[in-house]
C-alpha cells in the first residue's frame, strides 16, 4: 500500500466467526480487531494509516493479479500473482472450530508458495496496540515472533527464519515450488499456545472440510446459487459463535462517502439484522443457525422489554456512547474516525415488527416457538399497538426530529399482524386479541389515508409527506396489500424511477436530504429489496436481471452497505450482513417466484 | 448438626434467594436466571428448564446450607451477620469461579472458544456474569448475603 488504501470492495474477509480480518490485494492484512469483531485493532491501517499496524505476505516484486476468490465451499482465499520473476500463490484463512483440543482462541494461517521460478516475497509484521497505535513489546521465540501488550499475545510462527536482525520487514526468496507458511496465534488473558506453521496448515484445511460440508447443506437448486452460498458462509462467518450474535459488519468508520463524515461503528448488533437472518436462515432450511440468532435477540432484548434497542454489543448490552478517535486519519482522509455508536438511545418502531415477523417466519418454517419467546413477542406486539402513531427516528436513523415515517407505520403493522397469526397457536387472553386486531385496523387505516400520495400514486417517505423511501419496498410481502393491488406496483415503479441511481441501483431516499452533509452512495439493501418485490410481484424477469447486474459489483462476492453509484465502488462498512441477508432473501423470492437454478 | 434445621431452613434460605433474583429480573436488573441455567442442562425448552433447574436449585441450595452448617459448627455459633458474611464470600466465589466454570461444562451456553460446530445457544456469562446485565454482581451478592443471613439466623448449633 503506497499511501492509498485499496479500494473497499478490493479487501477480502478472512474470519473465523470471533473475529475477522480484511486482506488487501496485495496480501496486506490491514484491519483485524482481536480478540473479537468490536476489540481495538491489531492491524489498524486501513483507518489510522502506517503507525496503526498491518501484517503483509506477498510479491516483492512488480505484480500483476491473476485471479483471487475463495475456495468453493469454504472462507479460504486463494489470491495467484503474476510478477517478472514467476508465479506466486497464497492460500490463507482462519481456524474456526477449536472444540477439545489445546489451540489459540485465534489462529490465522497463511501459506505463499512459488509456482514455478523462484520468486521474491515481502513480510512486515507491525501489530499495534489498540486506538493508541502503540508498539507491542516483541520477543522471539524459537523461530516465532512473540509480540504482547496489555493481556493481548500474538505470536507469528513462519516456517522459515524471517529476520535474524529484529526487523519489522523484509524479503524472502522462495524456490520453485517452495512454500513459506505462516501460522499466527493470538489470545487475550491467557495464556499464549505455539502452533507450529505445518500444523497449522493441516488445522485449516480441516477446518476448510468443516466449511464445505456446511454448505452442503445449503440447497443446490437455488437461482444464484453460488451467490447465495457465499452469502449465506458470509453471514456465518459475521455470526459472533460464543453468543450467537450476528455483527452488522466488521469494520468502524468506513465512509459512506469518500472524505465525508459520515462514517459510523457498525460492530456492533442490531436486532432487525438479526431479524432479517432468521429468516434468511429459515429459507435455507438452516435451523441452527436461525434459532441462534433467536435466541440471541431474546437474551439480549430481555432487561430493555417490551422495548426494543435500536443496537446491542454482542454480549447483549447497551451499545457505547459514540467517541471520536484523535489522530486517525481515516479511510482515505475520510474523519472522524468512531467508536461506539449514537443511536443507541433513538426509538425505531420498525426494529419490533422484524422481531414478530422472524419469530413468525421461526415459527411456520422450523419449530413452534416456545412460551417464553412468545410471551416476548406479545410483549412487542403490545408495544407496537400502543404506540404506532407516535414518530420515530425510521429505519435509517434520522438524528433530526422523530417523524411519522410510513415504513415504519408499515412495520407496526407487521408486528400485530404477525403477533395475531401467532396467537391462534399459543395462548392470548380474547381482550388482547380484540386490542390487537383493532390496532392492526387502525393501522392500516392511517397507512393507506396519510401514507399515500394520489400524484404521484405511491406510498411515501413519511405521512402527508411527497418524498419517497425504498424502505416501502418492503410492502409486497408484508401483506397489508395483495400483491396486484395496482397502488402497491405503482410505489415499487415510482421508487424505481425517481430513487434510481442508475442501473440496479438505488438511493433509499432522495439525496441530500437528510441534514448530513455530503451526497451518500446508493443503497445496496434497497437494490435486494426491488429484486424481491419485483419477484413477488411476478415480474421475476426483470428482477432477474437486476440480481446479474448486482453481482456483477463484487468479485469476490462481499458487498458493503453502498456503493458508489458513478465508479461501482463499495462505500460504508464491510461486509455488510444486512446486505448478504437481503441478497439471501432476494434468492428465496426468486425460487419461489419459480426462477430455476439454470 | 442441626439436621432438622439444615433440612427445612436450607430450603427457606434457597427460596429467599431465588426470590430476590426473580425479583431482580422482573425489574429489569439482570438476565442472571439460575433456574434456567441449571434446567437447560438437561432440557431446551426454556419453560421446562426452569421447572427442572428449580429443583435443581433447590438440591445446589441444601449442599450449601451443609457447609454453611459445618462453618457454624466449627465456630462455635450461628448468627445471622456470621451467615451474611458467608454468604458474601459464597456470592463471591460463584461470580468469579462456580459460574464461570460451570458454563464452561454446559452443553448449551457458548464458550468464548465456540466456532461453527458450537450448537449453544445461551450467552456466556462473561467476567463476574456482566453479560447478564451490569447490576448483577449487586444483586448477586445481596441475594447470597440474604441466603446466608437466613441460615444464620435459623440454624442452631450445638
Amino acid at each position: 500500500m503506497n499511501g492509498t488504501p485499496p479500494r473497499i470492495g478490493d479487501y477480502a474477509l478472512l474470519g473465523d466467526t470471533r473475529s475477522a480480518a480484511l486482506v488487501s490485494p496485495d496480501g496486506d492484512i490491514d484491519w483485524w480487531c482481536l480478540p473479537r469483531f468490536d476489540s481495538s485493532p491489531v492491524c489498524g491501517r486501513l483507518l489510522g494509516g502506517p503507525a496503526a499496524g498491518h501484517l503483509s505476505l506477498g510479491p516483492a516484486e512488480p505484480a500483476t493479479l491473476v485471479d483471487r476468490g475463495y475456495l468453493p465451499g469454504t472462507p479460504l482465499l486463494r489470491t495467484r500473482w503474476q510478477s517478472a520473476g514467476g508465479r506466486l500463490t497464497s492460500t490463507e484463512g482462519m481456524v474456526s472450530e477449536l472444540r477439545g483440543r489445546l489451540l489459540p482462541s485465534t489462529l490465522l494461517v497463511r501459506r505463499i508458495q512459488a509456482d514455478d521460478h523462484a520468486v521474491q516475497v515481502r513480510w512486515a509484521l507491525t501489530p499495534r496496540h489498540g486506538w493508541t497505535r502503540d508498539r507491542l513489546l516483541r520477543r522471539e521465540h524459537g523461530q516465532a515472533i512473540v509480540f504482547t501488550g496489555g493481556p493481548l499475545a500474538l505470536s507469528v510462527h513462519p516456517s522459515r527464519v524471517l529476520s535474524t536482525d529484529r526487523a519489522e520487514d523484509g524479503v524472502v526468496t522462495l524456490a520453485p515450488g517452495q512454500h513459506l507458511t505462516v501460522a499466527i496465534s493470538a489470545v487475550s488473558g491467557e495464556p499464549l499456545v505455539h502452533v507450529p506453521p505445518d500444523r497449522a496448515w493441516q488445522l485449516l484445511l480441516e477446518d476448510a472440510a468443516r466449511w464445505r460440508q456446511w454448505t452442503s447443506r445449503i440447497p443446490s437448486d437455488l437461482p444464484f446459487a453460488a451467490a447465495a452460498g457465499r452469502s449465506a458462509l458470509v453471514l456465518r462467518l459475521l455470526t459472533h459463535s460464543p453468543t450467537g450474535a450476528p455483527v452488522a459488519a466488521v469494520t468502524t468508520s468506513l465512509p459512506e462517502v469518500v472524505g465525508g463524515e459520515r462514517n459510523w461503528d457498525y460492530r456492533y448488533t442490531w436486532p432487525r439484522d438479526a431479524s432479517i437472518g432468521v429468516a434468511a436462515f429459515v429459507g435455507l432450511g438452516m435451523t441452527q443457525e436461525a434459532r441462534m440468532f433467536l435466541r440471541w435477540l431474546l437474551h439480549a432484548s430481555r432487561l430493555d422489554r417490551p422495548r426494543l434497542p435500536v443496537l446491542l454489543t454482542l454480549d447483549g448490552r447497551h451499545a457505547p456512547p459514540e467517541r471520536r478517535v484523535e489522530g486517525w486519519p481515516g479511510y482515505r482522509g475520510s474523519t472522524p474516525v468512531r467508536t461506539g455508536n449514537g443511536a443507541r438511545r433513538q426509538h425505531q418502531l420498525d426494529g419490533y415488527g422484524w422481531v414478530v415477523d422472524a419469530a413468525h417466519v421461526f415459527d411456520s418454517g422450523c419449530a413452534p416457538i416456545d412460551g417464553e419467546t412468545w410471551r416476548a413477542v406479545a410483549g412487542f406486539a403490545d408495544f407496537a399497538a400502543e404506540r404506532w402513531d407516535q414518530p420515530d427516528a425510521g429505519i435509517w436513523e434520522e438524528r433530526g426530529e422523530a417523524r411519522h415515517h410510513t415504513h415504519s407505520t408499515l412495520m407496526a403493522w407487521l408486528t400485530v399482524d404477525r403477533a395475531l397469526r401467532l396467537a391462534r397457536a399459543h395462548r392470548a387472553s380474547p381482550r388482547r386479541v380484540r386490542r390487537w386486531e383493532s390496532a392492526r385496523d387502525a393501522i392500516g387505516l392511517a397507512v393507506r389515508d396519510r401514507a399515500f400520495d394520489q400524484a404521484s400514486s405511491s406510498y411515501t417517505r413519511t405521512w402527508g409527506g411527497h418524498d419517497l423511501d425504498a424502505a416501502v419496498l418492503m410492502l409486497p410481502l408484508i401483506g397489508i396489500e395483495p400483491t396486484d393491488s395496482p397502488r402497491l406496483r405503482s410505489t415499487i415503479d415510482a421508487v424505481q424511477e425517481r430513487l434510481s441511481a442508475g442501473g440496479p441501483l438505488l438511493y433509499r431516499y432522495t439525496p441530500e436530504t437528510d441534514g448530513l452533509p455530503g451526497r451518500e452512495g446508493a443503497f445496496l439493501p434497497c437494490s435486494f429489496w426491488l429484486v424481491q418485490a419485483l419477484a413477488v410481484t411476478g415480474r421475476a424477469d426483470q428482477a432477474v436481471d437486476l440480481m446479474h447486474q448486482l453481482l456483477d459489483l463484487s468479485p469476490l462476492g462481499l458487498f458493503s452497505e453502498e456503493v458508489d453509484p458513478t465508479t461501482g465502488d463499495m462505500l460504508g462498512n464491510y461486509p455488510q450482513a444486512l446486505t448478504h441477508a437481503a441478497l439471501l432473501q432476494a434468492v428465496l423470492a426468486l425460487r419461489d417466484a419459480g426462477v430455476s437454478s439454470s | 448438626m442441626d439436621w432438622a434445621g439444615w433440612a427445612v431452613f436450607g430450603l427457606a434460605a434457597t427460596a429467599a434467594l431465588t426470590s430476590v433474583l426473580i425479583a431482580a429480573q422482573l425489574a429489569g436488573w439482570t438476565r442472571l436466571d439460575l433456574p434456567l441455567l441449571l434446567g437447560t442442562l438437561v432440557v431446551e425448552d426454556p419453560d421446562h428448564a426452569r421447572a427442572v433447574g428449580f429443583l435443581l436449585h433447590l438440591g445446589a441450595g441444601q449442599v450449601f446450607a451443609l457447609l454453611y452448617a459445618l462453618g457454624f459448627a466449627v465456630l462455635g455459633h450461628a448468627t445471622w451477620w456470621l451467615g451474611a458474611l458467608f454468604g458474601c464470600l459464597h456470592g463471591g466465589v460463584a461470580l468469579t469461579a462456580i459460574i464461570p466454570l460451570f458454563a464452561g461444562v454446559h452443553p448449551r451456553i457458548g464458550s468464548l472458544r465456540a466456532g461453527l460446530e458450537s450448537r449453544a445457544v445461551l450467552e456466556p456469562p462473561g467476567l463476574l456474569a456482566l453479560n447478564y446485565g451490569y447490576q448483577t454482581p449487586l444483586v448477586a451478592a445481596i441475594a447470597h448475603v440474604l441466603y446466608g443471613a437466613v441460615l444464620g439466623l435459623l440454624l442452631e448449633v450445638g
